[in-house]
């Protein structure tokens, strides 16, 4: 059952990712992002991750295409411009990247078993406090320095694009 | 197993059309509230003062002529309206309408579901069903529907923080995501009690997120002529409006949950007092529209990012101040 869901979520996912790049109007694109991000938040909640899966509908899929449509709605780009970008060297750059990047995930797919790798999240300890309540111990405790550097650097990241933006004035 | 399927699916039944005949009776109040704020009577001709109006109105739809304009980006069109009203409908899944009751030798729950991150869900498909209203606009190809689309990413964008932010003081005083949690921490004492800031700012914030009229932006019928939904004619006209008001009763029932106690009051506690806390905030929702002029556009937006956030802010740093020395 778990693993037909699976299936369909990760092929939904995969096409829908496909279509942000091959369709043919802006809006489109950003519209099958929305698709493909909704569908790994189904995938979350099959990992018994509902907290990571509401995030992830929340952040991604809420307002951070909320932002991207807003700015294709404001700048009006009905049809997509005849791109410059895509140049022979860069293609092939890119092909390379995909190549070896795919080749990577299969190494990495084979050579570890999946099954046997332990996170600090253990089923007795969901079953104790609460899924959400145990990721937030960890998140205070064990890993604060992490999370709070993570926070520096997204708050780092605000500040400069404010700077950019305001320096063209 | 087929028990607990049978009861599971009755359940469901009766929750959508428990839910869905008060959404449709919301606007049957609002017309009527209306009326007799501005010395008129609303609606009178359909039924005894006007109760099978819903009804007529939705038999009315389905009739129209339907028209998709010349222009417009028809997968999308087609599809705005289904994304409003299926995240609309989706919804009403999390809201806690009672306790356990016993009814024959079985013990039912008056919710559908008790999600671990059932606020959270609240928001995250709120966001989601935003997108309806916005593709509505944008794919008429009308430019009015174009600006209320704009406006309308733009507000959500805005104010879906504040009222996270006000979500979260509650989320700090209850101890937990989940709403059945959250309703039952509040038996002896209301959350509106504990936290009357964050209620104040879950108010203004949950009528800018429903586009009402102090903030009905996207929609300013006397600037954009009716904005987002202009192109839209018979029954897709009719499902943005559902999903509208089944928003509405969606944010009274979280009003009711979050801050009024849920399904506690005095005497006994049970359903009856949800829905009666519902139908408080549904007229009051109707009531400041017929009170409140709309405001400015970049007042909106000024109101929204330099006074609810960092008021939102204040508030829980307050909250976690206030529990540290209280040691709650």
């Amino acid at each position: 059952m778990e693993l037909v869901f699976l299936l369909i979520c990760g092929g939904v996912a995969v096409i829908a990712s496909l279509l942000v790049i091959f369709a043919r109007s802006t809006l489109h694109s950003a519209l099958w992002m929305v698709l493909s991000f909704f569908m790994v938040a189904i995938i979350y909640v099959l990992l018994h991750a509902q907290f990571l899966a509401m995030l992830q509908v929340i952040v991604y899929a809420g307002a951070i295409m909320m932002f991207i449509v807003y700015a294709i709605m404001m700048l009006n780009l009905r049809q997509e411009a005849k791109s410059k970008v895509a140049t022979r060297i860069s293609k092939v750059v890119g092909v390379g990247a995909l190549i070896v990047l795919f080749l990577e995930l299969t190494l990495i797919g084979v050579s570890h078993n999946m099954a046997t790798i332990q996170g600090p999240v253990t089923d007795k300890l969901v079953a104790t406090y609460g899924r959400v309540a145990v990721i937030s111990n960890f998140l205070f405790s064990d890993y604060l320095l992490p999370f709070e550097v993570a926070s520096i650097l997204l708050t780092a990241g605000v500040v400069g694009a404010v700077v950019l933006a305001k320096r063209e004035k | 197993m087929l028990e607990f399927m049978t009861i599971l699916i009755i359940k469901t039944l009766v929750a959508f059309t428990v839910s869905l005949l008060i959404v449709a009776y919301s606007t049957w109040i609002e017309r009527k509230v209306l009326g007799h704020v501005q010395l008129r009577h609303g609606p009178r001709r359909v039924g005894f003062h006007g109760l099978l109006q819903p009804i007529a109105d939705g038999i009315k739809g389905f009739f129209k002529e339907e028209l998709i304009p010349d222009n417009a980006d028809k997968p999308l069109f087609l599809l705005a309206p289904i994304i409003s009203i299926g995240a609309a409908v989706t919804l009403i899944v999390i809201v806690p309408f009672g306790d356990k009751i016993t009814i024959m030798g079985h013990e039912i729950t008056l919710y559908l579901t008790d999600l671990d991150v059932g606020i959270l869900f609240v928001l995250g498909i709120s966001t989601i069903g935003s997108y309806g209203g916005i593709l509505g606009g944008w794919s008429s190809g009308n430019k009015y529907g174009v600006i209320g689309g704009l406006r309308g990413s733009a507000q959500m964008i805005s104010y879906e923080l504040s009222l996270a932010l006000a979500v979260i003081a509650v989320v700090m005083v209850s101890g937990s995501l989940s709403l059945i949690d959250i309703v039952n921490s509040q038996t002896g004492l209301w959350n509106i009690v504990k936290q009357p800031f964050a209620f104040v700012l879950f108010i203004i914030c949950g009528l800018a997120e429903l586009n009402r009229t102090p903030f009905d932006m996207p929609e300013a019928e006397a600037e954009l002529a009716c904005g987002f939904n202009v192109e839209y004619s018979s029954m897709k006209f009719a499902l943005f409006f559902m999903a509208e008001y089944c928003h509405m009763f969606v944010f009274a029932a979280l009003v009711t949950t979050l801050f009024l106690g849920g399904w506690h009051g005095p005497f006994i506690d049970g359903p009856h007092w949800f829905f009666l806390k519902c139908f408080v905030i549904i007229f009051f929702c109707v009531w400041e529209r017929s009170t409140f002029p709309r405001l400015r556009y970049d007042q909106v937006m000024s109101f929204g990012w330099k006074i609810l956030l960092p008021f939102g802010l204040l508030n829980i740093l307050l909250t976690g101040l206030w529990m540290l020395i209280f040691n709650m």
